[in-house]
């Protein structure tokens, strides 16, 4: 075999190899992966709930998450630094903010640290209006992406019937 | 361990540390060096893309033609890191989801490359995972401490988890390691 054509077999077989080997585990951790993900929306929204003070049993879909007295849970979404950044936002009976979490962004590491569900620049935005809430200097795009977001969700349509209403109207 | 081994290894791990001596790896170093959770868990997935890549060249090292072990090595780094990924997403979510970026270009740390060029397409396969172990804990050793200090720093200097705080903590730690260095090299000169 000339060594041209050597070389070709030996990328091709390892390129194969390596192609397989990353399907198969693909294929095996699939499960895992998607269970983490919903798991991890499933505990932002239930941290949200536990923060408001109201029981959380059963998540609607679509934008608004959960509607009931006193408690609406918004999906929300703006464009950060590196991608769209998905937050659900906890909406108080008076229209105020009770929580906000982050379920999915794309920011640099590093930066995202202030999107983590421990993130005490998150916390600020408890009870008070978005825009009394500050961009963080050095992650500046991802934090106004936030404020922005957290914004849209208070201006979201279905909010006040959810969390005004004597009762509320189960999603 | 036999007493040459432990000596190649403190060798590979310390003296010539990966990153203080030969200032390799240096981009997730500074990217995710701001808490000491965010480093650890990069140097474990280093250490394992190295170990195993390391571990496969080793294997394949007569196989493989010399002008293609560059592209077969680079493969193979590959292979591993989205593997590695894949697995942190599935078993280590939480970590995943704050350094999975850098997760993806361990592929181009060059300290791995190095070492599979240097040692493992050379080496028989015990020697390349003993040098791919040093260099992983030499690695470790390195971004943990940056991890650490920033960290502290961050405490009461905000500037230190920001990239300018890293590239000057760096410095300063690199100077010291040189210090260090230089001191021990005049020593065994003196002696």
């Amino acid at each position: 075999m000339s060594s041209a054509l050597r070389s070709v077999a030996v990328l091709l077989a390892l390129a194969v190899f390596s192609g397989a080997s990353i399907a198969w585990l693909a294929a095996v951790v699939e499960g895992d992966i998607a269970d983490n993900r919903r798991e991890a929306e499933l505990r932002a929204l239930r941290e949200l709930a536990i923060e408001a003070g109201v029981r959380v049993d059963a998540l609607g879909q679509g934008d608004v998450l959960f509607c009931e007295p006193g408690l609406a849970i918004v999906r929300t979404a703006a464009k950060g630094y590196g991608g769209e950044i998905v937050a659900a936002v906890a909406i108080r009976g008076d229209g105020r903010v009770s929580g906000v979490r982050v379920l999915r962004h794309a920011e640099t590491p590093g930066f995202a640290d202030i999107l983590a569900p421990d993130s005490t620049w998150l916390a600020a935005f408890r009870g008070r209006a978005p825009s009394d809430v500050h961009a963080v200097t050095g992650a500046t795009v991802t934090s106004r992406a936030v404020i922005a977001a957290v914004e849209s969700a208070l201006e979201t349509d279905a909010v006040g019937p959810c969390a005004l209403a004597p009762s509320g109207e189960d999603l | 361990m036999t007493r040459a081994a432990l000596a190649r290894f403190s060798e590979v791990a310390l003296r010539r540390n990966p990153v203080s001596a030969q200032l390799l790896g240096l981009c997730p170093l500074l990217a995710v060096s701001n808490t000491v959770a965010n480093a650890l868990g990069l140097a474990a997935a280093s250490a394992v893309v190295l170990v195993g890549s390391a571990g496969v060249v080793s294997v394949l090292r007569k196989l493989v033609p010399a002008d293609v072990r560059l592209p077969c090595f680079v493969l193979v780094i590959a292979t591993f890191t989205t593997l590695v990924n894949l697995a942190m997403e599935a078993y280590a979510f939480e970590l995943h989801q704050r350094i999975a970026l850098f997760v993806q270009i361990i592929v181009t740390n060059c300290m791995i490359l190095a070492r599979l060029e240097q040692v493992a397409a050379k080496e028989t396969l015990a020697h390349t995972l003993l040098d791919a172990l040093a260099a992983s804990v030499g690695f470790a050793i390195a971004i943990v401490a940056l991890g650490a200090a920033r960290q502290l720093i961050a405490a009461g200097f905000p500037l230190a988890a920001l990239p300018p705080g890293a590239f000057m903590i760096a410095g300063l730690l690199l100077a010291g390691a040189q210090f260090l260095r230089q001191r021990n090299a005049e020593r065994e000169l003196a002696d």
